[in-house]
This record gives structure tokens, C-alpha cells and sequence, in this order.
């Protein structure tokens, strides 16, 4: 199990470097210049910003460029933040925590509701309902994310009971940690639900197709054959017959929503990633750029691994090849 | 002896089916009538042969016992009674209470009837508890015990093993523990054997027929293979397109005039008028000097190898105009023998002469030369593209060699497709509406069209039907004679061998370990030959010398 | 013979029965009718997407009626003028005095159709002083509707060509790592990898991050089609690869080799028609997301600028509390895609009915 794992993350860390590289590479290859658009923040002087330009080999070619970067990030600076004077990891790093903050919820919340639904979805009888589902499903899937962000924001100014936009009320810092968390907690509500609509549709109508599919294997005919009890086919025996695809679903997931993420953040204002990297590209600011794409791929391939971790415990035949 | 002898009344059969019929809303709003007007009783510790060819509608009967016909089968007329109540209105709760614990269903392709991520042992002991409440003791010891009874002999790690880690004739037993394990008064067996290899075909028939005198079984047995039937069913029927064209006791059948009735418990038959013509050795067509290929499995970033030697020093010579079989467990190195020879694999040693020149490998073919070797390859269905017409199919090779005019390749398909017996204004249908035993034959013109010395068989029967593959082995014979083909068969069941094959060689783990003719082989000695030959006896295959 | 449980709901494979081509005709008719009437925009509009009225900013959506203030019925709809009331600037009255019907084929602003058609005819309108505003007006008294129109030649056509783009560069290197497998394929394969363990949007935006800023809204329309469309050709080229890999050991495939075909028959006869038909599947699955992918840039601020519609840009302005909670007909632009996507995958649900199949 420790190998299968280890290999996984291996080949994790070797994607995280050719994305790395790739990010690189295309500012290089990129038209018009890039350099001469950064917005410095006014409060560094002229030399100061000499200095970091040097150290960040910014005129030199690529791969200095590239390995003083490497450098920084072993530091922990990850780069340096021109329009804030500041190692980019400080900024990063809180966003990033508020982005998990909404994304680990959303995708679990998700998750819970699809898999019983879609499950008991496959199993419906009545054609009726069938059209239902894939009516309702369908026209959810075509709502686009945008207008579902801008939906729930409507909701929260028009009816008054959820806070517009942002993380936390304004004093929030100086209540106790449980008015803290629950202050939190509403915040969170109308961004979490957007987010869970924008990808449960998704989710659940993959969980149907794969139990659909399962479901008309000959070994599920033969169980039903043997008396099994519906319930125990659906739950017991369809699901963990399905969970290879789905499991395999699980990263796909994980990739959407923080995609979704990204959106509902800077329509809520919510300070995540999303909005950060929105403000330094605006900005200019290269190093921020390229570490919020460095750190939701770290996200997304912590999801995978976690999928990885997951297909080892549900299927046999993955333990026996590892 | 029935107790009617004793004067006695005839007491209440077990299943009672009377005047069963079952549609399929198939596409394209057609309706297939599956089974027609059907009457069937079994008795208590009866066991009863279904007998008839694919179509005939025995697995539809299978599935209308239990009540497990897919969504677009309708019972249109007609009643199952099991102990006297009517199958049909059984409520749901009763329905599951019947399936699994009086009446079990084992069907073919034992590796798919069994759930890929779930345990043996979880799968044996849900159908239990499904039936019952059982302590987790008593649950453990009845799958032990079951287990046992089925024939093997380390029950606990078959109940933790997975079904992957078992081979096709274990998995059929498992499946066969499932179907006992609730002590059902009826198991109904839909094609137990069929995928399975001819040894273990034989073993499996062993452990139906020990269990049916042990436990007292009734059984409904359907098949396609009449030899099967001879030592487990008291009766048999006889299906036809959904209708019963046949009752009685295997005597009693063996001495009917009907002809399809005849064609499909002696399949043989139709090919006994053929003498196998023995040739004169002339010069060899094929030789094959000291062929050897081995395969290498490597695993990403694993230092562990996987080689197996597929092919070690094979010797091989074949006459022009004759046939020779090649035999073997699977694992024996025939297909890669036979890929070898059609060109699609290149050995590491050895070569393969055809009349005296080397084989092109089909990678370096020079356009326009139509290779001398033609494969006829194991299913059908895989071997032609479905998006392809018959014509396109058939017509292919003279395409790639652009033979002369479109007009000539469509005047010489439709021959050809008449000489494989297919209807040529079925030349325009898609390949996917021919049924299987017709693709086959598809593929067969279209191995004609490429006008080739040999054809190689590779287990190009195997998938078919009795009744089935002596046509097409009659088939076969006939192009022989017309056209002057030499054939290299390859197969792993002895079916029809001793009718059309001059020379019989037997391989094992990568090499020839007999060669002789088929009259000769149930005299062999050799371990490898013995077992194939045993398997065919206890299968009473057909056209096997031995066997008679 | 079906094997299928009673459990299964899902019908055997009709082969192209009468549903399934009525729902295939139905999602190419209405796509094609869509794409017909961005094209014609100019023409169907009533006024051009540059048009400001400046006394109507935010003005709701004009009531169309058939009974005037004096209860008589007209067959022709007609509409009311409106005039921004004394205080409140957003509060329109409509003046009962003066019904203006709706003419058809009036003359109006001057407009182009594919660059080469020109004219100053609309499909319908009403006469000055009064307005025909169908979905409201912006900040700037910009008619929504005839931007809506006009907005979706961009994004539905920008979502087309990215699409076709992408699948165009998939086809090419999947195809490639598929013949030739080995070397050629892993390498292949490792870079597309790249591109998918990145989030969708996060590579979108990255990549146009590094793109010029203040760009000419054609370049930005180029620009933007061009970056949709390179970073989402991973996921066509591993599709395009697994088919042709697993098609050339099809044994229908070795049996055209076994009958002397070279590579270049195989490709033609049997991998291409195949490839082709997943590939169009593919794209109807790309196209929605590509609008979007467009419509998401626009919003942002990083696809097509000012003063150029797109229904991205036009929701950006919907952003703003006032205007969000105020002016409804401001979130119409995000409904105009919906339509669109079903139809869309409508048509590829049924594609993929049809490859499942044959196969």
C-alpha cells in the first residue's frame, strides 16, 4: 500500500514540476512584454526594486530565472510580490487556506448528496421520474456557474439574512472563537450552496450512468437471481461495482470545483485564491500569478491522491497490481 | 420407473410450465416471438436436458422461471407453477423468498456472474443471510461446508480470495456453491460450460452429475452440446425457434428420423459420409524450423520481469491440400504459433518457409501482393468492421490489391458469398445485422477473396454452437476440395477432428509434445494428449474416435 | 441475446429508431436557427449595440400591448413612451397619448452582416420618439436585446472556433501518439497530463494572463479563441489516441493487414471514419464549455472589451449591488446560454448513444 502510494505521489511531484515549467515557459514565450507592465507598489524604492529584479534573474534567460524561483520556493518565498513588497507566499497562503475552506464543504456536501441519490436514481423503475431526473438534471447542467454566482449573491442582498459578500463581519476578530466560527459558518452558507449546485448536477448524473451501467452486468442479474434484496443490490453490491468510474470521478470533481471556486470567490468577495489571482494579473505580478496556479494544482493533485487512496481501499483489483 | 408403474397417482411435479409464451420488443418496433406455446414439467429430483441451437430460445426460459426477463420481454401467454403456485403473481417478498433458496440459476460466463470487487466468501454468505438469520458461525460453517462440496479443498482462502484470483472452471464452481448454498429444490444451469476449456468442461459436468445423485437435485440443464447431456438428463426436449420439436429419454430421441433433431444430437453425422482422403506426401506447402518467441512483461519503474516463453523450437511441416490440427491447453503457445505463421508476430528464432521462400511479415507487405496466409480469427464479430457493408467486408482484400474493376470485386463477392452459403442480396446490410454463425461465415469469403495458400483457424469454431460448427466444418471441407486449400487448425477441444484433420499435433508449454493422427490419438500416452482426450470422452464430443 | 437484469432501466440499443432522430434533428435544427439569428443580428436587431439612448439608463423592458388606456384593441402591438420620472431616475411612466405600432422592416442604424452585406433595414421597430427596448436597457441606455444579439455572435462563434480549434490540434497529436506508440505516445501523453492536472479555469486565466492586456477587440476575439482553444486540447488528443490505439488492435484492423494494407489505407478506411465520430461527439461536449470558458473571460475583464458586446461582458455589469438588486433584466444575458447548452448536449447524449451502439 505505502509503495502504490508513494508512486502515486512521485508521479504527482513530477507533474507539479512540468507545470512548473510550463508556467514558465509560456510567460516566456508569451507576446508583448511582460516586465515592463508590472505595477510596483510605490512603496519600494528604485534600487530595492533593482535588487529583486537581479535576484529574481528577471533579465536574465529562462532558466536562472526558473531556478532562482526553485531557490525562493525552497525558502518558503515562493517569489516575491512586487505589488505588495512581499514574498508571495504571504499572501498565498491565507487565500489559500479561505479556498479550502469553501472547497473541502462544497466538495463533501456534494459528494453526500449525489452518491445516495444517484444510486437510488439508477434503480428507479418508473420512467416518469426517469425523465424528471434527467429533465431537471439537464437544465441545472445548463445553468451557467456565473449566473449561479450572481443568483446567490442577489439572494443574500435581497432577503437580508445571509451577509453579502466577504469572510467575516468587520469585528469579528474581537468576539470569542464560537461567535468566530459561527460568524464564519454564515458567510460561508450562500458561497458553499453555490458552489454545491454548480457541481452536484455534474456528479450526480455520472453516478447514475455508472450504476446504470453496472446494473446490466450479468453478476448483478445473477444476485438478483439469488434473492438478494434490492436495497443490498443497489448499496452492496451496484456501488461497489461502480466505484472504480467513480472513484476515477472523484479527481474530475475536485479539478471542477475549483474552477467553480474561483468564480464564486470573486463574485462573493470572498478572500481566496480566485480574486488574488484576478488582482495580479491586473497587476502584473508574476510571481503571484504563477503560485496561485502552482497551488490550486497542488489541490487538485492532493484530490487525485486522495482518489488514488481511495480506489486502493474499494477495488481488489487495484490492490492486487500495485 | 415412475411411481404411475405402482398404480399410484403421478404426485404433484415440481415445475409445471404450460403453454409458456414470451415476446422481445426487439428494435425497430420488430417482435421476436421467443418461446412459443411451451409445456414443460419436472419432477422432484428429475433432471431435464434442454436441448436446441442459439436462437432457440432455452436461455429465454431460463430467465422466465425466476421472473429475471429484461425490461422488454413480456410473458404474453401461458403459466409457471412452482409447487402449484403461479411464478407470475408471486409478490415481491414471496419472488425473493423463491430465487435463490428453492429455485438457483447458474448461467454461463462464470467470470461475469460474479461481483468483480466483492469477496468470494461475502458473496456466498449474503445469499444465505438473504434467505435466513444466521448466526455469523453458522453462516461460516454452511459456506465451508458448501464449499467443500463443490470440490475444493481449502475453503477458507477461497472464501477470502477475490473472484480474479480464480481461474474460469474454480469461478463456475463458486458459482455453482452460490446457486447450493440455500439447498434449492430446482437448480436450472443456462450453458454451465460454455466458456470454459474442454478439461474443465468435463470436470464441471463431473461435480453436476455427483451432485444431482447426492443431493437429490431436480435440474433443467440447457445446452447446445447433446454430449453433455448423455450421462446427467433422464429427459431431454428438443427446441426449435421457441417451440419443443422433441421429448423423450436419449434413446429414445437417438432413434428419431426428424433431421434437425439428428443434426443436433449427433452433429457428426453430417460429415460422416467424408472420408478424410490421406495424402500422399508431396512436397510440403508450410514448413516450420525451430520456431521460438518469447514475451516480456516489464512494469513501470518495478525491476520484476514476467517472461514467458511461448514458443520454444517448434517443427512443423504441412503437406499441400491437407489439414492439421494443433492442440492444446490454453497457455500452450498454439495462437502464438498461429499469429507467427499468419504473419502478424515475428519470431526471435527460427523460420517459416512457404514453398521454399520466407514469409513476408504482414508490417513489410509490398502493396499489391496478396499474402499466400489468411487468418481466420476466434470471434467473428470483432474480426469485421461493423460500420462495414457484407460487400465492403468480402471485397476488402481485392480492394487493397486494387483487382481490376469495380465492377469485377462486387461480381466476384456475390460468388463468394454464395459459396460460404450466404444470401448475396444481403450484400448491402451492415455487418452487424448478420447473426454469428453468419459473420463467420463473412469472414471466411473474405479470407477466400485473398485467393490464399493456407488458411489458419485459430479456435475459429470455438465460440459456436454444436449444431453450428458442423456446418461449419462442412463448409470448410467443401472449400477444401473446390479450391485446394491447406488448413492449419488450431483448437483446444477434440470437436469434428477426427473428420477432416490428416495429422494431429499436441502442444504443451510452448512446444510439440506429440504428433499423430487423429485414429491414433486414443492410444497416446503422452499426459498432455491424455487429458485432452479424456475431456473430450467424458463430453461425448462429437466425431471423436476414442469416444465410440 | 440481451443480457440484462430487470433491475436495468435503461432500454436495449435502439438503432436509430424514431426517438432518437427526432432528438437528434431537433438539437441541429434549433443550433442551426440560434447561429441563423446571431449571424442576422444586425438585421433582426432594432437598434445597432452602440446606440445610446441617454434618457433611458436602466430602463425596464418595454410593455408591448394590444389594448390601449382607452380599452380598444389593436392587432398590432404597439408601445407607450416612456419618460423618466420627476425624482427617481429609474422610475419610467409610459405616456398614454402617444402608441407608436410596431413597424415592420423599418429603416434604422446602419449594420453589416458577415463584413460584406450592408444596410440600414430592420427586421422590426417602432419610430422615434418612442422605444422598443424587448430586455431593458444597460447603464449607458444601450438596448440589452439587440447586445444580446449581437453578443452572441461572439461567444457562440468564439466557443465554435475554439472548439474546432482544439479538436483540430488533439486530432493531430493524438493521432500522432496513436500510430506510432512507444516513445512518441508516453512522451505525448506525460505533456497532455500536464495540461489536464491543472483546474480548467486556473490554466485559462493563467494563460491569458500572460497575453497583452490592452488589446483591439478583434485581436482580443482571436486571442481569446486561440487560448480557449490551446489549453483545452488535452483532453481531445487522449481521446483521439486511446480510440486509435485501441482500434489498431481490433482484429479487423490485422485482418487489413493480413491482406497486404499499408498505413496510409488503414488510416483512411478504418481509424479516420472512427476518430471522426468520437471526435464530433467530443466537440459538442467542447463547444458549451468553450462558450462558457468565453463568457467567464469576458466577466472577468480578460476576454472581449467594451464597447463589444458579449453576453460575458454584459453580465459584468450586473456585478454591481445597485444594479444586481434593482434591475433584473440585467441577468437575462447569463439565461442565453442555457438553451444553447441543453441543445448541445442534447446532441452529444445522442452521439454518444449511437458510437455505444455499434460497438
Amino acid at each position: 500500500m505505502i509503495r502504490y502510494l508513494a508512486r502515486r505521489a512521485a508521479h504527482g511531484l513530477l507533474m507539479l514540476f512540468g507545470v512548473s515549467v510550463l508556467m514558465f515557459l509560456l510567460f516566456q514565450t508569451a507576446p508583448g512584454d511582460f516586465l515592463s507592465e508590472i505595477k510596483v507598489s510605490t512603496q519600494i524604492s528604485p534600487e530595492t526594486i533593482a535588487t529583486l529584479r537581479a535576484q529574481y534573474g528577471l533579465d536574465q534567460p529562462l532558466p536562472v530565472r526558473y531556478w532562482q524561483w526553485l531557490k525562493s520556493s525552497a525558502r518558503g518565498d515562493f517569489g516575491y510580490s512586487f505589488a505588495y513588497n512581499t514574498p508571495a507566499s504571504t499572501l498565498l497562503l491565507p487565500r489559500a487556506r479561505n479556498t479550502l475552506l469553501l472547497s473541502i464543504p462544497a466538495l463533501l456536501i456534494s459528494w453526500l448528496i449525489a452518491v445516495p441519490l444517484g444510486v437510488l436514481a439508477a434503480g428507479w423503475k418508473s420512467r416518469w421520474a426517469d425523465r424528471l431526473f434527467s429533465g431537471g438534471t439537464s437544465t441545472l447542467l445548463a445553468l451557467p456557474d456565473v449566473l449561479i454566482a450572481l443568483l446567490a449573491l442577489l439572494i443574500a442582498l435581497k432577503t437580508g439574512i445571509f451577509p453579502v459578500g466577504g469572510m467575516t463581519s468587520i469585528n469579528a476578530q474581537d468576539q470569542n472563537t464560537w461567535a468566530y466560527v459561527r460568524d464564519l459558518g454564515w458567510h460561508m452558507l450562500l458561497p458553499v450552496a453555490a458552489m454545491v449546485i454548480g457541481s452536484l448536477t455534474m456528479i450526480l448524473r455520472h453516478v447514475r450512468a455508472s450504476v446504470s451501467e453496472v446494473l446490466e452486468s450479468s453478476y448483478m442479474r445473477a444476485a438478483e437471481g439469488h434473492g438478494l434484496p434490492r436495497f443490498k443490490l443497489l448499496f452492496g453490491y451496484a456501488l461497489p461495482a461502480a466505484a472504480n468510474p467513480l472513484i476515477s470521478l472523484f479527481g474530475l470533481s475536485v479539478a471542477m470545483l475549483l474552477s467553480v471556486s474561483l468564480l464564486i470567490e470573486v463574485v462573493m468577495s470572498w478572500p481566496g485564491i480566485g480574486p488574488l489571482l484576478l488582482e495580479s494579473i491586473l497587476a502584473r505580478d508574476l510571481f503571484v500569478v504563477i503560485g496561485a496556479v502552482m497551488l490550486s494544482t497542488v489541490f487538485l493533485i492532493a484530490g487525485n491522491l486522495l482518489g488514488d487512496v481511495l480506489l486502493y481501499a474499494f477495488d481488489p483489483r487495484i490492490r492486487r497490481q500495485a | 420407473m415412475s411411481s404411475g408403474d405402482l398404480g399410484l397417482p403421478k404426485p404433484e411435479p415440481l415445475l409445471r410450465v404450460s403453454a409458456l409464451s414470451v415476446d422481445y420488443n426487439a428494435a425497430a418496433g420488430n417482435v421476436v416471438h421467443a418461446l412459443r406455446n411451451l409445456d414443460l414439467e419436472i419432477a422432484s429430483g428429475e433432471s431435464i436436458g434442454v436441448l436446441g441451437e442459439s436462437g432457440s430460445g432455452k436461455s429465454s426460459l431460463a430467465l422466465a422461471l425466476l421472473r429475471l426477463l429484461p425490461k422488454n420481454a413480456r410473458l404474453v401467454s401461458g403459466s409457471i407453477a412452482y409447487r402449484g403456485r403461479n411464478v407470475a403473481e408471486l409478490s415481491p417478498a414471496d419472488l425473493r423468498a423463491m430465487r435463490g433458496a428453492e429455485v438457483a440459476l447458474i448461467s454461463q460466463e462464470p467470470a461475469l456472474a460474479l461481483n468483480p470487487v466483492l469477496s468470494l466468501g461475502q458473496q456466498l454468505a449474503d445469499v444465505l443471510r438473504a434467505h435466513g438469520k444466521l448466526t455469523r458461525l453458522e453462516v461460516n460453517a454452511r459456506c465451508t461446508e458448501i464449499l467443500r462440496q463443490v470440490g475444493f479443498e481449502d475453503p477458507e482462502r477461497i472464501l477470502r480470495a477475490y473472484p480474479h484470483e480464480l481461474s474460469g472452471g474454480q469461478r463456475q464452481r463458486v458459482a455453482i456453491a452460490q446457486a447450493l448454498i440455500c439447498g434449492p429444490k430446482l437448480l436450472i444451469a443456462d450453458e454451465p460450460l460454455s466458456a470454459l476449456d474442454a478439461a474443465t468442461q468435463a470436470d464441471i459436468l463431473d461435480l453436476l452429475q455427483r451432485l444431482k445423485r447426492d443431493l437429490g437435485l431436480a435440474m433443467l440443464f440447457i445446452t447446445h452440446n447433446a454430449g453433455a447431456l448423455e450421462a446427467l438428463a433422464d429427459n431431454i426436449i428438443v427446441m426449435r425457434d421457441g417451440e419443443a420439436v422433441a421429448r423423450g429419454s436419449m434413446d429414445k430421441l437417438q432413434a428419431t428420423t426428424d433431421d434437425y433433431v439428428q443434426g443436433i444430437l449427433f452433429p457428426e453425422k453430417s460429415l460422416a459420409t467424408h472420408t478424410v482422403s490421406s495424402i500422399e506426401s508431396g512436397a510440403a506447402l508450410l514448413e516450420v524450423r525451430g520456431l521460438s518467441k518469447r514475451f516480456v512483461q516489464k512494469r513501470m519503474l518495478s525491476r520484476k520481469e514476467f517472461v514467458v516463453q511461448s514458443l520454444d523450437g517448434i517443427d512443423l511441416s504441412l503437406s499441400a491440400g491437407s489439414t492439421v490440427a494443433v492442440l492444446g491447453r490454453s497457455g500452450s503457445g498454439k495462437s502464438t504459433l498461429a499469429r507467427c505463421v499468419a504473419g502478424f508476430e515475428t519470431p526471435d528464432a527460427g523460420e517459416i518457409l512457404l514453398e521454399g521462400n520466407p514469409i513476408a511479415t504482414a508490417e513489410k507487405n509490398e502493396r499489391g501482393a496478396r499474402p499466400p496466409v489468411q487468418m481466420i480469427f476466434q470471434d467473428a464479430a470483432t474480426s469485421l468492421n461493423p460500420r462495414f457493408t457484407a460487400r465492403q467486408i468480402v471485397a476488402e482484400p481485392l480492394e487493397i490489391a486494387r483487382w481490376k474493376t469495380d465492377a469485377d470485386r462486387t461480381a466476384r463477392t456475390l460468388k463468394l458469398m454464395e459459396e460460404v452459403g450466404l444470401d448475396p442480396d444481403w450484400a448491402a446490410r451492415l455487418a452487424g445485422e448478420f447473426s454469428g454463425g453468419q459473420r463467420h461465415r463473412l469472414a471466411l469469403a473474405r479470407a477466400l477473396a485473398a485467393e490464399p495458400r493456407l488458411l489458419v483457424m485459430d479456435e475459429a469454431l470455438s465460440g459456436l454452437d454444436m449444431p453450428l460448427q458442423a456446418q461449419m466444418v462442412r463448409l470448410l471441407i467443401d472449400l477444401q476440395s473446390r479450391h485446394g486449400l491447406t488448413y492449419l487448425y488450431i483448437s483446444h477441444d477434440l470437436n469434428f477432428i477426427s473428420l477432416f484433420a490428416q495429422e494431429v499435433v499436441v502442444m504443451d508449454a510452448g512446444q510439440i509434445v506429440e504428433r499423430t493422427t487423429p485414429e491414433k490419438l486414443g492410444q497416446s500416452v503422452h499426459p498432455a494428449t491424455r487429458e485432452l482426450v479424456e475431456a473430450a470422452e467424458r463430453l461425448h464430443a462429437p466425431g471423436v474416435e476414442a469416444a465410440v | 441475446m440481451n443480457r440484462q437484469s430487470s433491475l436495468s432501466r435503461r432500454d436495449p440499443p435502439l438503432r436509430s429508431g424514431f426517438f432518437t432522430r427526432f432528438r437528434l434533428s431537433w438539437a441541429i435544427w434549433f443550433l442551426v436557427g440560434v447561429h441563423a439569428v446571431v449571424v442576422l443580428a444586425g438585421f433582426i436587431a432594432p437598434y445597432s449595440f452602440e446606440t445610446q439612448e441617454r434618457e433611458h439608463p436602466f430602463a425596464p423592458p418595454t410593455r408591448l400591448h394590444f389594448v390601449d388606456c382607452a380599452g380598444k384593441f389593436h392587432f398590432r402591438p404597439f408601445v407607450y413612451v416612456t419618460k423618466a420620472a420627476e425624482n427617481a431616475l429609474d422610475q419610467y411612466q409610459q405616456d398614454c397619448s402617444q402608441p407608436a405600432g410596431i413597424e415592420f422592416f423599418p429603416k434604422g442604424d446602419r449594420y453589416t452582416i458577415l463584413g460584406t452585406f450592408s444596410s440600414t433595414r430592420h427586421l422590426f421597430g417602432v419610430p422615434a420618439p418612442t422605444n422598443l427596448f424587448l430586455m431593458g436597457t444597460d447603464g449607458f441606455g444601450r438596448d440589452q436585446f439587440s447586445r444580446l444579439l449581437y453578443g452572441g455572435q461572439v461567444s457562440l462563434f468564439a466557443g465554435f472556433v475554439a472548439a474546432a480549434f482544439s479538436a483540430f490540434t488533439g486530432l493531430l497529436l493524438g493521432g500522432i501518439a496513436g500510430m506510432y506508440g512507444g516513445r512518441v505516445d508516453d512522451v505525448a501523453m506525460r505533456f497532455a497530463e500536464i495540461f489536464i492536472t491543472i483546474p480548467w479555469f486556473y490554466l485559462l486565466i493563467a494563460v491569458r494572463a500572460f497575453l497583452p492586456l490592452q488589446i483591439s477587440p478583434v485581436t482580443a476575439f482571436l486571442l481569446v479563441v486561440s487560448v480557449i482553444g490551446i489549453v483545452g486540447w488535452s483532453r481531445p488528443a487522449r481521446l483521439v489516441r486511446g480510440v486509435i490505439l485501441s482500434a489498431r488492435e481490433r482484429n479487423f484492423v490485422l485482418a487489413a493487414r493480413g491482406f497486404g494494407a499499408s498505413n496510409a489505407y488503414l488510416l483512411r478506411r478504418h481509424l479516420m471514419p472512427l476518430t471522426f465520430r468520437v471526435l464530433l461527439t467530443q466537440m459538442a461536449v467542447l463547444i458549451p464549455q468553450f462558450i462558457l470558458a468565453e463568457v467567464i473571460l469576458s466577466f472577468l475583464g480578460l476576454g472581449i472589451g467594451e464597447p463589444f458586446p458579449s453576453w460575458g461582458n454584459m453580465l459584468a455589469q450586473a456585478q454591481q449591488y445597485h444594479v444586481l438588486v434593482s434591475y433584473w433584466w440585467m441577468l437575462l444575458p447569463g439565461l442565453a446560454p442555457v438553451p444553447v447548452f441543453l441543445a448541445y448536449h442534447s446532441l452529444a447524449e445522442t452521439l454518444q448513444e449511437r458510437i455505444k451502439s455499434n460497438f
